[in-house]
């Protein structure tokens, strides 16, 4: 399950009003999310957690689901 | 100082030259394979000398001969090195190929894959098993060149990977091709450059002078090898002088641009190229946690190339990374293109590009001049003095020669020059006259020192990669909604990322909002369909564009006036 505040983020980030994330949903489904976009929305979703990821988790992070996870795994350590 | 590498004139092939490094240096660092997260996969020249004899081996049993054309589809893998290599030894010649990204559509990936079959004459394919049920059809249809479609990643110790007792002979001579490269693209009409081995050698003995390669050099990209900038410079020439090459990822890469620094730092590397964007997106991405123990004190040379430099991007590099021992000296510039087997002109190894504040409005007019109080400037970054080898002439509409400081056409002529684009002699007549290449880039030259500004070109050139307009308008013709033919693709300058990005202007006659914003996103789908981010999409109603004296629509006279008369479409 893609959290609201998640979907809202990558929305704002790429710039698009509406569409459907699901765990299955991987960036090159969503209009543009190509590899330059990528960096930069990552850092948008860790300033919006106050998380960072490391680069190996960037690297591995297949869809949404595994950045859902990755998010979620953050925010759990850090409390 | 460690005395420059001398050129090994005596080698006649790539494969002769490889194999007197395994013989001189066995132990010696080849390539070394690097992965995020895991330790590095390293070929010693003894070990990939071996492994490439036993893959010629294989490829000579599955039917490979002197002369026959082998494309490589293959992601970022140990093997594919020495597999490289075996072609050469087996006297056949590599062309490598885009592995495709996700974004493209598996149908583009495959007409794409099969026009170059056809254009280029393809003989083998040699890709990985992902791809088999959508690249096996290329092999079968009866006008296709394609003998067989190999897995050569499947082959193994065990299995179809003999042993090779003794070392083979590639058969062919000096002047025989040695690798095909391509343009970019995706619709299968891409430029094929075949390259000969006496071009190749040439060009990286006289390159390497340029650069003062040392025997203690170490390359480090994370350039692709279907670009020239990646296979000649980032691989053939080290593998010609005998120095190691670091092969990272281009995918890890840009998503986590951090590798190369850490990279760099970690096994020592001494020289990189990057294309434009790398800098700033290096610059803006890259976080000051992620650079705890790295130094790049090291670092003899980065060198930008195949985007046009812009000095902006390189202050803002060495700002950022001159605390990590990065020293302004070492950012350098190059021009170069595939067609002069690499590179034309570079800046001097200790000094960083001149840059010359021009008047906008002399620029515009074809002259440099420096610019009076309170008029535009544009800041140009030299790409350097012309390297041994080349000739260059700036030329006006006529060919005629341009003194110093007047813009023109940038012509070539080199003793590395490819002999033509494969099967295309009408494509080869309009660039190629009397042994000089028509660059269809504008510059002018100043101090003995070339400035690159423009193109007569419409390419785009987003992050280092060419893209063709007609292709991307040919993408949103047929989305439904768009009035076929009435579309224009542009780039745009965009400042911040170092780079253009795509700019759409396509006529319609929707004018409900909730229908514009469902066009807007088809188009750009179009886009991601042929691996294209389109950024911004203008609307216009019909018979708004500008039509050339061709009758088409004029990429440049609908660029001006959609930025005074559009706004680009909301998101969808």
């Amino acid at each position: 399950m893609i959290s609201e505040r998640l979907r809202k983020v990558i929305l704002t980030d790429l710039k698009l009003e509406d569409m459907e994330l699901t765990d299955s949903t991987t960036a090159p489904q969503v209009p543009g999310w190509d590899s330059l976009a990528h960096v930069g929305l990552i850092a948008a979703i860790e300033k919006e957690y106050g998380i960072r990821f490391k680069t190996l988790e960037i690297i591995r992070l297949k869809n949404v689901g595994d950045l859902q996870a990755a998010v979620d795994k953050k925010t759990a350590e850090r409390r | 100082m460690t005395p420059s590498i001398p050129p090994h004139s005596s080698h006649t092939t790539l494969w002769e030259r490889w194999v007197s490094h395994a013989q001189r240096n066995p132990d010696g660092q080849a390539v070394i394979h690097y992965v995020a997260g895991e330790t590095p996969r390293v070929w010693s020249w003894q070990a990939i000398i071996e492994r490439a004899a036993r893959y010629a081996a294989a490829l000579k049993q599955a039917g490979v001969r002197p002369g026959h054309v082998c494309a490589t589809v293959l992601r970022h893998h140990p093997e594919f090195y020495p597999l490289y290599m075996g072609i050469e030894a087996a006297g056949a010649i590599p062309a490598v190929l885009a592995y495709p990204n996700a974004r493209l559509h598996p149908d583009k990936f495959r007409d794409g894959l099969a026009g170059i079959a056809r254009n280029s004459g393809l003989d083998f394919i040699l890709t990985q098993r992902e791809l088999e049920e959508n690249v096996r059809p290329l092999a079968t249809g009866s006008a296709s060149s394609v003998r067989d479609i190999l897995f050569p990643l499947d082959w193994n110790d065990e299995g179809n990977l003999p042993p090779a007792p003794t070392l083979p002979h590639p058969n062919v001579d000096a002047s025989a091709p040695c690798l095909l490269q391509h343009s970019s693209g995706t619709t299968g009409l891409q430029k094929a450059i075949m390259l000969s081995h006496a071009a190749v050698l040439e060009h990286v003995t006289r390159y390497g002078h340029a650069i003062a390669l040392t025997e203690s050099d170490r390359v480090i990209s994370w350039l692709p090898l279907y670009h020239d900038m990646g296979l000649i410079a980032a691989f053939h020439l080290p593998l010609a002088f005998g120095i190691p090459t670091i092969q990272i990822d281009p995918f890890e890469w840009v998503m986590a641009p951090v590798l190369l620094l850490d990279a760099i730092a970690s096994e020592k590397a001494t020289l990189s190229w990057l294309p434009n964007f790398a800098y700033n997106l290096m610059a803006d991405r890259i976080r000051d946690e992620d650079l705890e123990g790295i130094r790049l004190d090291g670092l003899r040379m980065l060198i930008n190339c195949s985007e046009p430099i812009r000095a902006a991007s390189h202050e803002k590099f060495l700002r950022r990374f001159a605390p990590l021992g990065l020293r302004a000296s070492a950012l350098g510039g190059c021009y170069a293109m595939a067609e002069t087997t690499f590179a034309v002109t570079q800046t001097h190894a200790d000094s960083a590009p001149a840059v010359l504040d021009a008047s906008r409005s002399a620029l515009a007019a074809g002259r440099f001049e420096a610019p009076s109080p309170g008029e535009s400037v544009m800041r140009c970054a030299s790409s350097g003095a012309v390297i041994s080898g080349c000739e260059v002439r700036v030329a006006d509409e006529h060919g005629l020669d341009l003194p110093e400081n007047k813009v023109g056409e940038i012509f070539i002529r080199s003793v590395s020059m490819f002999g033509g684009y494969r099967n295309n002699p009408e494509k080869t007549a309009q660039v190629l006259k009397d042994g000089w290449y028509a660059s269809g880039d504008y510059g002018f030259s100043h101090n003995s020192q070339l400035y690159v500004i423009g193109r007569k070109k419409d390419i785009i050139i987003v992050a280092g990669k060419n893209l063709y307009p007609e292709d991307i308008e040919d993408a949103v013709g047929h989305v439904d909604g768009v009035i076929p033919g009435r579309v224009v693709a542009f780039g745009s300058e965009d400042d911040s990322a170092g780079t253009e990005q795509v700019c759409i202007v396509a006529e319609t006659s929707r004018d409900q909002a909730p229908q514009r914003k469902a066009l807007r996103r088809a188009i750009v789908e179009a886009g991601m369909a042929i691996d294209v981010t389109i950024a911004r999409v203008y609307l216009a109603p019909p018979r708004w564009l500008i039509k050339s004296s061709s009758g088409k629509p004029s990429r440049s006279a609908n660029r001006d006036r959609a930025a005074s008369e559009l706004k680009p479409e909301g998101t969808a």
